[in-house]
């Protein structure tokens, strides 16, 4: 097997749903990453969606897909035993990376599980901590869920519909958001640790993190003091926005300045296919040659821009609505105009590029449901590293999978204790 | 922003930066916060189209006078080689070999054009790291396909699954891959190639696919349909498992600005304390609201009680109160929110102001992520245009003032 870039790094993994990513990050480029779950398990396991619809703690998709290549272990930090285990397992590791609230946080550094402690005796440690506002500040105490963190950092108003109410972007983007930033925050000290044989504290906002998504809003308000407002799918300019098509819908942006071919290639397109009307009429082609979308005024509509424009648009929109998505997104691009199909779950697991490239990682994930493991299909890595490749060496862990290998063989716990700390709910 | 001039974790770090627009510059500018010196090839044969976007500083114009531009690439060198013309190729080799990290978002055919591919880097620099940031990777059937942010949203299942269920899918405002993610998954593997390289001596190539990269951080929706068949539609601003889930109109303030509060309630004990503090109100004390269930089931009911219940509230004095008694609760922050109102955020010093020779006193993002002990920090404004050319030339790729010249007035250092 080919070496991993992280190989020989071990990282203990104390986080919830809101922190999986980073340790999924890292586990990926060969880390050894061990959860350590309380003696119940993770509280996020039973996350939906669910293997064949079957709600559980052992049958969470999304459990499996930010937990696989880590390895499980229960410590319970709330007993003096479970802390002491931990201790034992701190001084074998390379990272920590916790997501704990404020009032978790002074709970157990009270109890003794306080991160200056650890990294006072173990001077090379780096203890990542994944946070809605960070660990310092008037909100640091606040409650956060990924809903709280983009309404805050300034997304949430961007996106949705100019008459509703501003909206979440799916997919938990703050915690993805938050888990990149605090893998890059962990690599860095990493490297510094390893270098200098100093660790330091990370510390994650998802806040900050997901800030910078705003794009030019804050900006904008920093030049002009006006806020940005929620576009939805207002099209200013025709070939730019959101088209149906005979099964869905496309997002067209053809007209941008240097960005691929230009509205005359989407009129040939429609010539080719006889559904040109009269677009192909020398005053549309000076209309849009002449046009230039920087001089759009700010808040303008398409109506501003006139009967040919308008004209444009209504062709447009029919050229597009008699076609299938796919149909307008590959024969669009193969002319070279930036065409994206909005595609669904459906459309992308089928998507034939991702398939030639061999993108999706498949394995059989254990269940405890009866003797049958799952026939797994994930996503794969976000990147491809020549050297170093990214690889699944085991399925997400069950509760405290690794007990016995990690407290035994590994931290020298001897087995007869590791029997009496079971017994007394310790691990 | 407390500046500091200690040292960084990528002290001695040399970036030959090729890239352009967002996901590219942003990655070289998260190395530069943490101590790359990050040299950013700019042509005017090729003007980086953020350089000519907006917003700019009002009364102004140029190439240096956009904020889009100028905060992903605060604390770079800009250096001038026109890829076009001849003998340009031998400058870019000989920057390569004297840099650790090769980093572009040129699509495929570009770079293959300018004789970049990763084996030619290695002839010059055998330990280079380069990472590549192609729309659709570096081979397969759509290889070629362009695109950028605002299509990777559609293309890799964002704005199907984002929005309301009973509307079209219109995406999330903005070009959101290219911001966080794309660059962020890209430093995250130089970095992990850095280490790499310390241990073994060997560098490598990167390809990050963006559709890969993006289509990655959707991975419960699309094993759905993977492992189960289930192709998930969008839902609003509803959790699964989480209700009252929502964004809910509050009072406009005095100048007739929409306000909004989001409040997300995790179990039943916060929905008791959601109802103490809304004791009166439609919802606080009606059972059918009691339990998790019984709020999913009536959830159309339940949020048109809650915004009933925000609509007489200032939404940010409503998020601390909840806060207060534990109740995930947040103002929708706009742009004036983030930049002039938010305390903690100014506390923190997240915002650095940075004094730019043409467009003054000017925000920049701060780093993504807080170190401690060797913290990130941007030590200068984003250069103007071509600003650090003869400097590069002389200093780091070590021609002559006369080279200079020559290269200069024959067009490739321009």
């Amino acid at each position: 097997m080919a070496p991993g870039a992280l190989d020989g790094v071990l990282i203990l993994d104390l986080t919830s749903e809101m922190g999986w990513y980073c340790g999924k990050l890292l586990a990926d480029l060969g880390a050894d990453v061990i959860k350590v779950e309380p003696v119940g398990g993770d509280p996020s396991r039973g996350r939906a969606p669910y293997w064949n619809g079957t709600p559980g703690r052992e049958t969470s998709l999304r459990f499996w897909y930010f937990n696989a290549n880590k390895r499980s272990v229960t410590a319970d930090l709330g007993q003096y035993d479970g802390r002491w285990l931990f201790g034992e397992l701190v001084k074998t590791a390379d990272i920590v990376v916790e997501s704990w609230t404020a009032a978790e946080r002074a709970e157990l550094a009270e109890h003794g599980v306080d991160p200056e402690a650890y990294m006072d005796a173990q001077p090379a440690l780096v203890w990542v901590s994944i946070t809605g506002f960070g660990l310092d500040g008037p909100r640091a105490g606040w409650q956060v869920t990924d809903l709280i963190a983009q309404a805050a950092s300034g997304i949430a108003t961007l996106a949705g519909y100019p008459d509703g109410s501003p909206m979440r972007i799916a997919g938990n983007q703050a915690y993805i958001v938050g888990g990149i930033s605090a893998a890059q925050g962990a690599l860095l000290a990493l490297l510094q640790a390893e270098t200098t044989g100093e660790g330091q504290r990370v510390e994650t906002s998802m806040q900050e993190a997901l800030s910078i998504c705003q794009e030019t809003a804050h900006l904008q308000w920093d030049f002009q003091h006006t806020s940005r407002e929620r576009m939805g799918e207002q099209h200013r300019m025709p070939g730019i926005g959101t088209y149906q098509t005979q099964d869905g819908y496309i997002y067209s942006a053809v007209g941008i300045p240097g960005f691929g071919a230009p509205w005359s290639e989407l009129i040939r397109w429609m010539d080719d296919e006889g559904r040109a009307e009269e677009l192909t009429e020398p005053e549309y082609a000076e209309t849009f040659a002449s046009f230039n979308m920087r001089d759009l005024a700010l808040g303008s509509t398409l109506d501003d821009l006139g009967p040919v424009m308008s004209r444009a648009q209504e062709v447009l929109t029919a050229f597009y609505a008699s076609k299938a998505s796919l149909e307008v997104y590959e024969q669009g691009q193969a002319r070279r105009l930036l065409i994206g199909m909005v595609a669904s779950p459906a459309d992308i697991g089928d998507d034939e590029h991702l398939n030639t490239r061999e993108w999706w990682l498949e394995f059989d994930q254990p269940t405890r449901l009866g003797s049958d493991d799952a026939q797994v299909r994930m996503p794969g890595p976000p990147y491809r590293l020549s050297d170093t490749p990214t690889s699944i060496r085991r399925p997400a862990p069950q509760i405290g999978e690794h007990n016995q290998e990690v407290w035994v063989d590994e931290v020298g716990i001897p087995a007869e204790d590791l029997i009496a700390f079971a017994g007394e709910g310790a691990i | 922003m407390t500046s500091s001039n200690g040292t960084r974790p990528l002290d001695g770090i040399r970036v030959a930066d090729f890239s352009w627009f967002g996901a590219g510059p942003i990655a070289g500018r998260t190395l530069a916060d943490f101590g790359a010196e990050v040299i950013r090839i700019e042509s005017e044969a090729r003007v980086d189209g953020l350089r000519l976007g907006q917003p700019q500083k009002p009364g102004k114009s140029g190439y240096n006078v956009c904020a889009y531009f100028n905060n992903f690439n605060a604390d770079k060198r800009s250096f001038l080689l026109n890829m076009s013309a001849e003998g340009s190729r031998d400058v870019a080799l000989r920057l390569i070999e004297r840099s650790d990290i090769f980093l572009s978002n040129l699509t495929p055919r570009i770079f293959e054009r300018w004789g970049l591919t990763y084996e030619e880097l290695c002839e010059v620099k055998p330990d280079i790291i380069a990472a590549y940031q192609p729309m659709q990777g570096l081979w397969g059937p759509h290889r070629d396909f362009l695109g950028f942010g605002a299509v990777l949203t559609p293309t890799t299942g964002i704005s199907h699954l984002s929005g309301d269920p009973e509307r079209r899918p219109v995406g999330v405002g903005t070009n959101y891959p290219d911001y966080a993610i794309n660059p962020g998954h890209t430093v995250i593997a130089i970095l992990a190639a850095l280490r790499h390289r310390r241990r073994t001596g060997q560098g490598q190539r990167i390809e990050l696919a963006q559709i890969e990269s993006v289509a990655a951080t959707m991975g419960p929706a699309l094993m759905d349909y993977t492992v189960n068949g289930v192709n998930q539609d969008r839902k609003g601003n509803q959790s699964s498992w989480m209700s009252p889930h929502g964004i809910y109109r509050s009072a406009d303030d005095p100048s007739g600005r929409e306000r909004w509060i989001a409040i997300a309630v995790r179990d039943d004990a916060e929905w008791e304390s959601l109802c103490a503090v809304a004791e009166g109100s439609s919802f606080a004390s009606h059972d059918r609201f009691a339990t998790l269930l019984g709020r999913r089931r009536h959830e159309d009911e339940l949020n048109q009680a809650i915004s009933a219940w925000t609509a007489s509230f200032d939404a940010a004095s409503l998020a601390i109160h909840l806060q207060s008694v534990g109740v995930p609760a947040a103002l929708v922050q706009d742009a004036e929110d983030m930049c002039e109102h938010d305390d903690h955020l100014a506390e923190r010093g997240f915002y650095a102001y940075l004094d730019h020779p043409e467009t003054g006193i000017s925000l920049y993002d701060g780093p993504i992520v807080k170190l401690h002990g060797t913290p990130g920090y941007l030590a200068s404004p984003a250069p103007l245009f071509g600003e650090d050319t003869f400097e590069v030339a002389t200093d780091v790729l070590g021609y002559t003032a006369e080279e200079v010249a020559e290269l200069t007035a024959s067009g490739v250092l321009g």
